[in-house]
């Protein structure tokens, strides 16, 4: 504890005060020639003990009073998050939050979470006195000496990013620091909203944190200030992807926001092409994924563009930026046995590519496959038994990790291979005069969607004679009216893998004559296609942010007008040489899941951490001035010493003369 | 008058009350008060000079062949009441508060007060000065010379020393010979069952007892609100005291005292007067008197 105005604790000689008084009021006594003694010497005698001890608590409370008083107009003040003591530290190290969702401003506040934190840290500083102050940020997870905690909230170091954080990995830092400088008492400071991707909870770096803390032997203090109180209702803005179509360019865009109160109409402002225009979005629930169409104007060249909303409670996550290439042709493989018939042939061929918006396909036997140029491939069509594992087999899986779409059609042999934990029964056939008929599809996702008018495709009209089972434990998208799969899904990172359990060919389906192999492939090229997109797109605080090499780093936007003074950590459309990239917050960022203290626990079990949440504080400041405490204690010494003042009625001796003449 | 503790527009509105006696006096002379004997026994009082009218039979002719003039012998038999009157001088009753009168001045009123009202009605009083000791006896007497001399004595009579008022009670029990009536004047701070024990004795010579309890207000109230050193009147003992803080033991000591003192006197039959000293004495003894008169049909 400490106070506002400690010279006032002089008062505290007024402690003495009642008993001076009482000390000099017993020895002022007049004299009184008294006749009635052995009254009073008896009621001395019963007077002793109960009512001595009656009388110093009675200048117990008037002391207790005064002292109260006196520590109320000197202002004590307590540290929620420094504690009753504070104490003395030789050195504090600031490990500083300072991801995207640290921008969030909650109503009515002027500063956002990362600027209030940092200038209660400066004032806190200024009470604590000498002690070294030393900065662990989330984006250079390295330590960086401040020499003066004024300056602590103007620091580059401690400046806005749109990237995450690694709360795990500046501890490590942290204590690595301990580790050199070894200082006599040290306390390590966590500012941070607990976002759960940024405490990763479940990181086995935890244990060894816990551990080494334990270790190191130092005196070193653990707190948290935990910022996270959300009382608003932040919305978010991101674009998912960006591809050419034909003339235009399509985004696909998502709107979400924290808590679902209902239809809401918010103005999206794009700007595209140096222009910019706004319109309205009605978002029912709590998040909006949407695609917007915008012209090229016959511009062959790339570009980029950011969408926006208006909302106060965090700036970071109300824009978004894209970029795109050139208009190129994209590029789709069919690896496919011989036994294929010609007819099944070419309508996979032609599904894959009709022939509009330069899809180029190029059809491979599977002793070829090794030929696909999985840099260019957008979509890979495996009509072939599924590929040992291999080269091969480890060239499609980083393709597809790296978002393309492989679509698994059923071969003519059987084989036991996997892929993905996906494979291939033997084929069935339908008993004689019946079909195997889709009962039941997913018309909210998958490639079997409803169109984005509403218009659901015409899938219950399949007539299935043969059909190949899928086995393993994917996600079924479609079922046949016996339940098995019809249309099985598995994402593997940023792609997608699709088994199709039946062939356009007449002696299998009628899938050519409905044309749903065309839809599930096509929507699998547009999906895949986006892979190629991503290369326009980097992650704020991961290396697609940051030129490579020689390349010179240029920012393109006018959406902030602020110097980058975080270069790989800010979002913006960025050139980075000749390329163009749209550098975005981490996905993770928008995430609505925090530690509870509960989670905390656990994570920080054994450490013995002082929380100070944000949520429920009154005060914008880590003390807590507990003046009122001590008026209210005053209260109840004076009320007590009244109490024990009052005298207990009792009938006086009768004053009057009693008449009473013998009987 | 001569006397300040005499007022005489008091004396004479009190005048017209006699002082009664509640119990039968001892005398052979059919006076005012009841007298249980019949028959001589009677106590030689003084001669005074024959004048014409006086019954022959008490010419006293001894007193002639000495003096060749005839003298009456004057018998005590013949007041039928003698009152005693018993007045604590220890020192507590030189206590006085404010500007109230000390209990022994008060005691002196009345006293004086009454016995001029017996002497005056043909009754005789005597006075007892107690303090440590009884150190002052006179006895019963009519004479007016006597009263003088009462007078005298009480404004004589100076608060000093402890209180010896059981022993001369008891004392005073033992000597009077005949029952009369005694008036105790004091502020009875003694112990109390002692007091019960010479109340009894002189209930046990059949006398006729009235104690005027006197107290100053102070000595009940205890109302002092600082601290005081009390210097005891009749030792010279000191304390140092907080009334305020012992003031609840003390109502409990005084309200203790006074009801068993008021109980020694109702055992005893006694009329018991709790007199405080800023209380009009002349309404005290007014009240004493009319509690006396006789009630109708009794005698």
């Amino acid at each position: 504890m400490n106070f506002v105005q400690p010279l006032l604790l002089w008062g505290l000689l007024g402690v003495s005060i009642p008993i001076i008084i009482h000390l000099l009021n017993r020895r002022r006594f007049r004299t009184v020639k008294w006749g009635a003694m052995q009254f009073l010497l008896k009621a001395t005698r019963e007077s002793r003990g109960q009512k001595r001890l009656k009388h110093i608590l009675i200048l117990l409370m008037r002391a207790l009073a005064i002292a109260a008083l006196v520590f109320a107009v000197s202002r004590p003040r307590v540290g929620g998050f420094l504690g009753w003591g504070g104490g003395r530290v030789d050195t504090i190290i600031l490990v500083l939050d300072r991801s995207a969702s640290m921008e969030r401003t909650e109503p009515g506040a002027r500063q956002s979470k990362r600027e209030s934190v940092l200038e209660r840290v400066a004032r806190a500083m200024d009470d604590i006195g000498e002690a070294r102050l030393v900065l662990i940020d989330s984006a250079t997870g390295s330590a960086h000496e401040v020499p003066s905690p004024e300056v602590l909230p103007g620091l580059s170091l401690t400046a806005p990013t749109d990237a995450s954080a690694d709360v795990p990995g500046m501890l490590a830092a942290a204590l690595d620091y301990l580790r050199q400088a070894k200082p006599a008492r040290s306390e390590i400071w966590i500012a941070s909203d607990l976002q759960r991707h940024d405490w990763a909870p479940a990181d086995s770096r935890w244990d060894a944190f816990r551990a080494s803390l334990e270790e190191l032997g130092l005196d070193t203090r653990l707190r948290v200030l935990a910022l996270n109180d959300r009382p608003g209702n932040d919305f978010a803005i991101r674009v998912h992807s960006a591809r050419r179509d034909n003339a235009d360019l399509v985004l696909d865009l998502e709107i979400t926001r924290e808590n679902d109160e209902g239809p809401v109409e918010k103005p999206v402002t794009i700007s595209h092409l140096g222009a910019r225009s706004a319109g309205l979005v009605e978002l029912a629930g709590q998040s909006l994924r949407f695609r917007k169409r915008l012209p090229l104007e016959g511009r062959q060249a790339g570009g980029h563009g950011w969408v926006s909303l208006p909302d106060l409670s965090n700036q970071r996550n109300n824009v978004a930026y894209y970029a795109y290439g050139p208009e190129t042709a994209v590029y789709a493989y069919l690896v496919a046995d011989p036994s294929t018939s010609p007819e099944s042939l070419a309508s996979i061929e032609k599904a894959v590519a009709p022939g509009a918006a330069k899809q180029e396909l190029t059809t491979l036997d599977p002793q070829r496959a090794h030929l696909i140029d999985f840099d260019l491939a957008s979509l890979v069509v495996w009509k072939a038994p599924i590929p040992s594992p291999g080269p091969v087999a480890s060239q499609l899986l980083a393709f597809v990790r790296s978002g393309g779409v492989c679509v698994f059609l059923p071969p003519e042999a059987d084989g036991a291979a996997t892929f993905g934990g996906i494979g291939w029964d033997s084929v069935e056939q339908a008993e004689e005069g019946r079909y195997f008929i889709v009962k039941e599809w997913s018309r909210a996702d998958g490639p079997l969607r409803d169109a984005a008018d509403g218009t659901s495709l015409p899938v219950q009209r399949l007539r299935a004679i043969l059909r190949r089972p899928i086995n393993g434990d994917p996600a079924v998208l479609a079922r046949w009216d016996d339940g098995t799969p019809f249309l099985a899904r598995r994402i593997i990172d940023r792609g997608t893998i699709l088994f199709l359990a039946t062939l356009p060919d007449y002696a299998w389906s009628n899938l050519e004559q409905t044309a749903l192999h065309l839809v599930v492939l096509q929507r699998a090229f547009e999906a895949g296609s986006r892979r190629l997109g991503a290369g326009f797109f980097g992650v704020a605080g991961e290396p697609s942010a940051l030129p490579r090499g020689n390349e010179v780093l240029t920012r393109l936007d006018t959406y902030e007008t602020a110097p980058a003074a975080n270069p790989g950590y800010l979002a913006g459309a960025y050139r980075f040489g000749d390329r163009t990239v749209a550098v975005n917050r981490p996905p993770d960022e928008d995430s609505l899941e925090f530690l509870a203290p509960s989670d905390l626990q656990v994570v920080l079990e054994g450490t013995g951490y002082t929380l100070l949440e944000e949520a429920g504080a009154s005060t914008d400041s880590f003390w807590r001035e507990i003046w009122r405490t001590f008026l209210m204690a005053m209260l109840v010494f004076l009320i007590v010493e009244a109490v024990l003042c009052l005298q207990r009625r009792r009938p006086a001796p009768v004053s009057e003369p009693a008449a009473q003449p013998a009987t | 008058m001569k006397y300040e503790f005499l007022d005489s527009e008091v004396l004479t509105r009190l005048g017209a009350l006699p002082v009664d006696s509640r119990l039968p006096m001892a005398g052979n002379v059919v006076g005012r008060h009841r007298s249980p004997h019949r028959g001589s026994s009677v106590e030689f009082a003084e001669y005074r000079k024959y004048v014409a009218g006086d019954d022959t039979r008490r010419l006293d002719w001894k007193a002639y062949a000495r003096t060749d003039r005839h003298y009456i012998k004057e018998f005590e038999a013949d007041t039928n009441l003698r009152a005693y009157f018993v007045v604590d001088c220890s020192g507590s009753m030189g206590y006085a508060s404010a500007e109230h009168p000390t209990k022994l001045d008060y005691a002196r009123r009345l006293a004086a007060s009454l016995a001029y009202l017996l002497v005056n009605q043909g009754d005789a009083a005597g006075l007892s000065c107690c303090a440590g000791t009884l150190y002052l006896e006179m006895p019963p007497s009519r004479r007016p010379a006597q009263l003088q001399h009462f007078f005298d004595t009480l404004t004589e009579t100076e608060a000093r020393g402890e209180t010896g008022l059981v022993a001369a009670l008891h004392t005073i029990a033992e000597k009077i010979g005949q029952r009369g009536l005694v008036v105790i004047l004091s502020d009875l701070f003694c112990d109390a069952l002692s007091l019960g024990d010479a109340l009894q004795h002189l209930r046990y010579r059949k006398h006729d007892i009235a104690v005027f309890h006197l107290l100053d207000r102070q000595e009940i109230a205890f109302d002092f609100n600082r601290p005081y050193r009390f210097i005891d009147l009749e030792d010279d003992t000191s304390l140092v005291a907080e009334p305020n803080l012992i003031k609840e033991e003390y109502d409990h000591a005084m309200r203790e005292f006074l009801e068993t003192v008021e109980a020694d006197c109702n055992d005893v039959h006694a009329d018991y007067y709790r007199v405080i000293t800023d209380q009009d004495y002349e309404e005290v003894l007014r009240e004493f008197l009319t509690a006396r008169l006789p009630k109708k049909g009794r005698r």
